[in-house]
C-alpha cells in the first residue's frame, strides 16, 4: 500500500510543528525513530487522519486523509503508546466483537472472525478476560488483534515495546516479524528494528535520514549524541 | 459494574435477554415501591437473594458486592427505625435491600455489550428526533463501565506516591492530580475511538 505525503505540513497555534514534507512509503516495514518531540507521532498521525495536515495533503492507497478521511483511516489500524486505552469494552472478546459490530458485521460474522483473530494471536484463552487484568504483553497483542480484525492493510504501532519485559519484547518481536500486513513502528527499540525494509529518522520536526536500518540508525545514533 | 462484575454461567438469568432482565429490574422497582405490606416485601428480598445467588455469584462475592449499598440501605432503615417506626425501618430495609440484590443479579448476568444495545435502542425515538446520538450515549456508557477500574487503579497509585515521599494522602492533593492525568488519558481515549471507527457518523 502506498502512503504519500505531499508537502504536508503541521501547524500548532500558527506555527508549524513540522516543515512540509514529502515522503512516498511503500515498504512492507518501516521504522521511525526520533528524539522525544521530533514529530515521529505527529507524522504517523498524519496517516491514518488522527491529526490533519494544516498545508499539503496525505494519501493512503489514493485515499486522502482529509477528503477521504473514513476509507482512509479503514485502512489503517494504529496501536497507541499505551494500549490499554484503546480498550473500550471491558472484556477483551467483547471488545474485539466491538469494532466489527460498528462496521455493520452480521453477528454470525463477528463471531467467526473474533474467534480467529484470538487463535491467530493465540490469546483465545484471554477472550472472557477483563482488558484491565490483562499483563503488558497481553495487552498489545490484544490490541493489535482488536485492530486487525477490522482487516486494516497497514498497522502502525507508537512504542510496542516500551514498558514491556524482555520475554514479552521477544514476543512482541515476533509477532510484528510475522504479520502479513504493511508495517509502520514508532520505537526507541533500535534493536527492534532489524530486518526492516526502511527506517525514517526525524529529529526537530524534520526527515533527518531515511535508509536501511543499519545506515539510519547510525545516522540516529549521531543526532542522539550531539 | 456490569462487565467488571459480570459472570460467565448458564443460570435462568444468564438465558434471559438483557431487555427481559432490565424490564424485570425496572418493574419490580415499581412494584417494590407500590406496596408497604411486608407479607410482600420479605418473600420479595428471599427472592432477590436467591436470584442472584442462582447467578453463581458466591455467598462471600455477593456479600462484597453489595455490602457498600446494604450499609447505606441499613443507614436508611435506622433513621427511620428513630423517626418514624420499627414497622418502617423493616419496610424500607426489605424494599431496598430486595432491589439492591436483583440488580446485582442483573449486573451479574449482563454483558456490557448487551447493555449497551439496549441503551442505543432506547434511545433511538429520541434520535430519531435529534435530540441525541444513541449510539454515543451507549458507548459513554461503556467507557464509564470500562474506565472506572483504571481511574481507581490511577487514585491507588497517586496515594501510593504520596506515601512513598512521606506524604499525607488528603484529598485534595490526590483528586487534582487525578483529575488532570484522567482528562489527559480522555483525549487519548477519544483518539483511540477515532482511530478504531466507533463512531458512525
Amino acid at each position: 500500500m502506498d502512503i504519500v505525503f505531499t508537502a504536508a505540513t503541521v501547524r500548532y497555534g500558527g506555527r508549524d510543528a513540522r516543515p512540509p514534507l514529502h515522503l512516498a512509503l511503500c515498504e512492507r516495514r518501516m521504522g521511525v525513530v526520533g528524539l522525544n518531540g521530533s514529530g515521529k507521532t505527529t507524522m504517523a498521525r498524519l496517516i491514518n487522519g488522527l491529526v490533519k495536515p494544516s498545508e499539503g495533503a496525505v494519501t493512503v492507497e489514493g485515499l486522502d486523509t482529509v477528503t477521504d478521511e473514513k476509507a482512509a483511516r479503514g485502512k489503517t489500524g494504529f496501536i497507541f503508546q499505551n494500549p490499554q486505552h484503546q480498550m473500550i469494552l471491558p472484556v477483551l472478546a467483547e471488545d474485539i466483537a466491538f469494532g466489527l459490530k460498528n462496521r455493520g458485521f452480521t453477528k454470525a460474522e463477528i463471531a467467526e472472525r473474533t474467534e480467529a483473530i484470538l487463535a491467530r494471536f493465540d490469546i483465545a484463552h484471554l477472550a472472557r478476560r477483563r482488558v484491565h487484568e490483562l499483563s503488558g504483553g497481553e495487552t498489545q497483542l490484544a490490541a493489535i488483534a482488536s485492530v486487525l480484525v477490522t482487516g486494516p492493510d497497514l498497522l502502525i504501532l507508537d512504542e510496542p515495546t516500551n514498558q514491556l519485559d524482555l520475554r514479552n519484547r521477544a514476543m512482541i518481536e515476533r509477532t510484528l516479524a510475522g504479520l502479513p500486513e504493511q508495517v509502520i513502528v514508532i520505537t526507541h527499540d533500535l534493536a527492534l528494528l532489524d530486518g526492516f525494509d526502511r527506517v525514517l529518522v526525524f529529529h526537530a520536526g524534520r526527515l533527518a535520514a531515511d535508509g536501511r536500518p543499519a545506515e539510519a540508525v547510525a545516522a540516529y545514533r549521531e543526532i542522539a549524541a550531539c | 459494574m456490569l462487565n467488571g462484575l459480570h459472570i460467565e454461567g448458564d443460570s435462568p438469568l444468564h438465558r434471559l435477554p438483557a431487555r427481559g432482565k432490565l424490564v424485570l429490574l425496572f418493574v419490580t422497582a415499581v412494584g417494590l415501591f407500590l406496596v408497604s405490606d411486608l407479607r410482600v416485601l420479605v418473600p420479595a428480598l428471599a427472592l432477590s437473594t436467591g436470584l442472584l445467588l442462582s447467578t453463581g455469584v458466591g455467598v462471600r462475592e455477593a456479600f462484597r458486592r453489595t455490602r457498600f449499598v446494604l450499609f447505606t440501605v441499613l443507614i436508611l432503615a435506622a433513621a427511620n427505625y428513630y423517626l418514624h417506626s420499627p414497622h418502617e425501618a423493616l419496610v424500607v430495609f426489605c424494599r431496598l435491600a430486595a432491589l439492591v440484590l436483583l440488580a446485582a443479579a442483573v449486573t451479574a448476568t449482563t454483558g456490557i455489550s448487551a447493555f449497551m444495545d439496549e441503551v442505543t435502542r432506547l434511545l433511538m425515538p429520541l434520535e430519531r428526533r435529534g435530540l441525541v446520538q444513541a449510539a454515543d450515549v451507549s458507548l459513554a456508557v461503556g467507557l464509564v463501565i470500562r474506565f472506572v477500574p483504571e481511574i481507581l487503579a490511577r487514585y491507588r497509585d497517586i496515594a501510593d506516591a504520596h506515601r512513598a515521599r512521606g506524604l499525607p494522602v488528603r484529598p485534595l492533593t490526590t483528586l487534582v492530580p487525578l483529575i488532570i492525568l484522567t482528562l489527559k488519558d480522555a483525549d487519548t481515549i477519544a483518539m483511540a475511538i477515532d482511530a478504531r471507527g466507533f463512531r458512525r457518523h
